[in-house]
């Protein structure tokens, strides 16, 4: 071999270059993966079509509610196919890390960066910046043509109040499911394993905690994440007690509690 | 018998294997070179029946894999050796696939005690070594003692001893009549083990020869010579019609001329000899010499010469 | 480490072709040998039925101690048998998410070229693990329901509230009716696990199409395109099964839930017969 030794261009050590080199490594990782932009689009098109879908079948319903403003919310309604675009975001961000570990890219990835800290961060981080610009752009695209479907029977418009906390909640809603994702991703390692905890999570448990009736559970299921849909409901009626961005909080919680782990036992386990 | 006929691949537009033709015989060790990417895993995967070629024919015996009833008897393969799911145990993962063939439970153990993994066969695949995996992938082949072998990088992660014992294992196989087909980058192993050869280069057959042939085909009739005065030996050997190359460190490459001749004439004009050697080329040269043209993937940085 | 053979000859190349019951059968004990040696197939399955018979005795229980506070018209709606059987949900997605990994863990693997491999009849082979999902879900499905059938109704009997016995009217065809939800849903992670061939999207998918569809479809008031389709979304079809109202008598239920499992099942025979392992 020619080359001579260390004559591969480095570029400065300080901190700020370390983080951005790390952070233009996994956007390369990120963007590069077939499964992501998929996962993206078909999160989209289930969100978006499904809000026209649901607007144009809701039409009667609309138009059957009084209008003195009772249970009839426009922006949850065509929102609500969201629980099962929720599903895809969250493989998303599970298998972002979960794929990771099972190629043993991973120790690549620790060679390069041994700052795993750094690595687990950077890698949310442009996780966050990624997927919350698309749901935010997605949740905009079904508000309108929700409320267009719906029209013109009673609709929201994006000016009255609460709509604009509802159509960025989804938005927020949504990433941080996927940031859920990528954490259980991170403590458990396998993806059939962090799919079924998640799934379960999100999905199963306030099944069943409608199921198990008691005061005790009905408290109980305010505080289960997906408290979080609160976020994207205009009208907060009935027995939940959390507003939108308290709702939101709660599933916040659970990202930090996983986080926290998370970041905790990537440090400490073998690669 | 392996046999090919016009067999051909084609992935997305891209041929990885060009309507190559072969056999592979019985009794010998047969090698299957090439470059990176030539065709030689989508060869032996289509042999097994696991792609399915776009057109042409590869038959074992005569007959196709994909109707093969317990096929484990007949015809044993290690392709991929961390294909292991890592939660089984070594004895578990054999032992799903003798049961898939009717091959009684102690001939695992019998195979397990034959590659060296009878002390680990309870323990969780996960953990294994690279060698591991590849002890465990060589008992999966023999599990049926079939009479057809295909091993893709067998060597792969081996440790010396069991390079030589892997060496020793298949001359052994193909000494007792079975057809053992190799795959391997590794030259001096192959040249150590395979009997005949067969060159595969972006999807195309390049050569298909006893290795002697092909040694014998590239080394033509070379000679080393070291002598006390280089520029005369040199003159004189140019004046009896041969070819001379002075190499760096103070020899002379002879071609055209037979050592016995060259002896006689150094004798004949009074030179002193230090050194006077047959060269035969070494696999890895014929190798190069035969696939240059056909190498895909190509490092950027030249290998010295 | 021996350096030689076994001597048995090069090869047993002169045996005989097996009989296709013994083939059959060897297909079959290769599969359940693959099943019964991962830990994960076995530990979750179990932590399932634990987590189905706990929901039905902790629904159980909470029913029994209020019904002495129930009003008549409470009393006269009190269904013992859907009190019992609200974790439902929870084993159609269990075995459903199970049926998916006996396929997808191969995949991931690549152990599946092995089994190819050793079993080029790719249809035998699907058919060998159909057989182990199919009964063996409804097996697994039968004891999850008759334990929390009978730990359920003894609860109710010792509360004096209304309850049933196996003899009672419809109970037992009911009882096997959900078990057998459970073995299609099975099946159809099987199924669905051979097309898409990686476990993220098999289980998003089971998820998706088993739990959440319906869900949403729920909210989308009827109109004609959704009166088409949405009942026969696998899910709706078992419930109808089980609790038939005006539209859908439980015999075409029954056999649109079939007719979902033997779709799939073509569709997954397509695939693996005609794909590169």
């Amino acid at each position: 071999m020619n080359a001579q030794a260390g004559t591969v261009p480095r570029r400065g050590t300080s901190l700020d270059s370390r983080l951005r080199a790390t952070a233009r490594s996994e956007w390369i990782k990120f963007r590069s993966v077939r499964s992501s932009p998929l996962a993206l689009v078909a999160a989209a098109l289930i969100v978006v079509v499904g809000a026209w879908l649901l607007g144009v079948g809701n039409r009667d319903s609309a138009a059957a509610s009084p209008d003195s403003g009772a249970a009839f919310d426009p922006v949850f309604t065509v929102f609500q196919a969201i629980e099962l675009a929720q599903l895809f975001i969250a493989a998303l961000g599970v298998t972002t890390v979960t794929g990771e570990y099972a190629s043993g890219l991973i120790r690549g990835t620790f060679l390069a960066t041994p700052q795993r800290a750094q690595v687990l961060a950077i890698k949310a981080l442009v996780f966050t910046v990624a997927v919350w610009a698309c749901c935010t752009a997605m949740s905009y695209q079904a508000f309108f043509l929700g409320q267009a479907a719906l029209s013109p029977a009673k609709h929201a418009g994006i000016g009255d109040p609460g709509v604009l906390t509802a159509v960025f909640g989804a938005g927020l809603y949504l990433t941080l499911i996927g940031l859920l994702g990528m954490f259980i991703g991170v403590l458990v390692r396998s993806t059939s394993a962090a799919l079924i905890s998640l799934f379960g999570l999100l999905v199963v448990l306030p099944i069943a905690f409608i199921e198990i009736p008691g005061k005790i559970t009905k408290n109980l299921a305010e505080y289960l994440p997906d408290a979080g849909e609160q976020a994207f409901q205009l009208l907060h009626t009935g027995s939940y007690t959390l507003g939108p961005w308290q709702g939101l909080g709660v599933l916040a919680g659970y990202v930090a509690a996983a986080a926290v782990t998370a970041f905790a036992l990537i440090v400490r386990r073998d690669a | 018998m392996i046999e090919a006929r016009s067999l051909t691949k084609v992935y997305s537009g891209k041929a990885a294997v060009d309507g190559i033709d072969f056999q592979v015989k019985p009794g010998v060790v047969t090698g299957f070179l090439g470059p990176n990417g030539a065709g030689k895993s989508t060869t032996m995967r289509m042999i097994l029946g696991l792609d399915l070629p776009t057109s042409g024919t590869v038959t074992v015996g005569g007959r196709g894999y994909q109707g093969r009833v317990w096929p484990l008897h007949e015809v044993g393969a290690l392709l991929d050796a961390r294909a292991v799911h890592p939660g089984r145990s070594a004895y578990n993962h054999l032992h799903s696939l003798a049961a898939a063939n009717g091959i009684a439970r102690k001939r695992v153990d019998e195979v397990l005690e034959m590659v060296g993994l009878a002390s680990v066969a309870r323990k969780r695949a996960g953990g294994f070594s690279l060698g591991m995996y590849q002890r465990l992938g060589i008992a999966g082949a023999l599990l049926g003692d079939p009479g057809t072998l295909l091993f893709d990088e067998p060597v792969n992660g081996l440790d010396p001893e069991g390079i030589i014992w892997i060496r020793t294992l298949m001359r052994s196989l193909a000494a007792e009549g079975r057809t053992v087909l190799v795959s391997s980058h590794l030259m001096s192993e192959m040249a150590l083990t395979a009997d005949h050869l067969l060159v595969i280069g972006r999807g195309r057959m390049i050569a298909d020869m006893p290795m002697s042939e092909l040694i014998a085909r590239d080394s033509g009739d070379r000679v080393e010579v070291r002598s006390a005065d280089l520029q005369s030996m040199a003159a004189d050997l140019r004046d009896a019609g041969a070819e001379v190359t002075l190499e760096p460190g103070g020899t002379l490459r002879v071609a055209g001329l037979e050592s016995r001749k060259i002896g006689e004439l150094a004798a004949a004009r009074g030179h002193v000899l230090y050194q006077l050697r047959d060269v035969t080329a070494s696999l890895e040269e014929a190798y190069f010499r035969l696939t240059g043209e056909s190498v895909e993937y190509r490092a950027a940085v030249p290998v010295a010469s | 480490m021996s350096t030689v053979m076994a001597a048995s000859g090069a090869g047993s190349a002169g045996h005989a072709p097996p009989a296709a019951h013994r083939r059959a059968w060897a297909v079959l004990a290769a599969e359940w040998i693959k099943l019964r040696s991962l830990r994960s197939m076995l530990v979750t399955p179990l932590l399932g039925a634990i987590a189905c018979v706990g929901l039905a005795d902790l629904a159980v229980r909470h029913h029994a101690t209020g019904w002495p506070h129930l009003d008549a018209v409470q009393r006269a709606q009190f269904d013992p048998l859907a009190i019992n059987f609200n974790f439902v949900t929870l084993g159609i997605l269990l075995f459903g998410v199970l049926g998916a990994l006996v396929v997808t863990n191969e995949y991931g693997s690549g152990v599946i070229r092995t089994t190819l491999a050793a079993t080029p009849q790719r249809g035998l082979v699907l058919a060998a693990k159909a057989v182990l999902v199919g009964p063996g879900s409804f097996a697994l499905a039968m004891v999850i329901i008759f334990g929390a059938f009978f730990t359920g109704q003894g609860i109710l009997s010792g509360a004096h509230a209304p309850h049933l016995s196996l003899s009672d009217h419809h109970v037992l065809v009911h009882l096997l009716g959900m078990a057998g939800y459970m073995a299609a849903a099975g099946l159809l992670g099987l199924f669905t696990g051979v097309l898409v061939r990686s476990a993220a999207v098999a289980v998003t998918s089971m998820f998706g199409l088993l739990l959440v569809l319906p869900l949403m479809a729920d909210k989308i008031t009827p109109n004609a395109l959704t009166r088409h389709t949405v009942p026969y979304l696998p899910m709706n079809l078992g419930d109808r099964m089980l609790r038939p109202i005006q539209g859908l008598s439980p015999g075409v239920a029954v056999a649109g839930l079939a007719a979902w499992v033997l779709v799939l099942a073509a569709a997954a025979a397509f695939s693996l017969r005609g794909r590169d392992a």
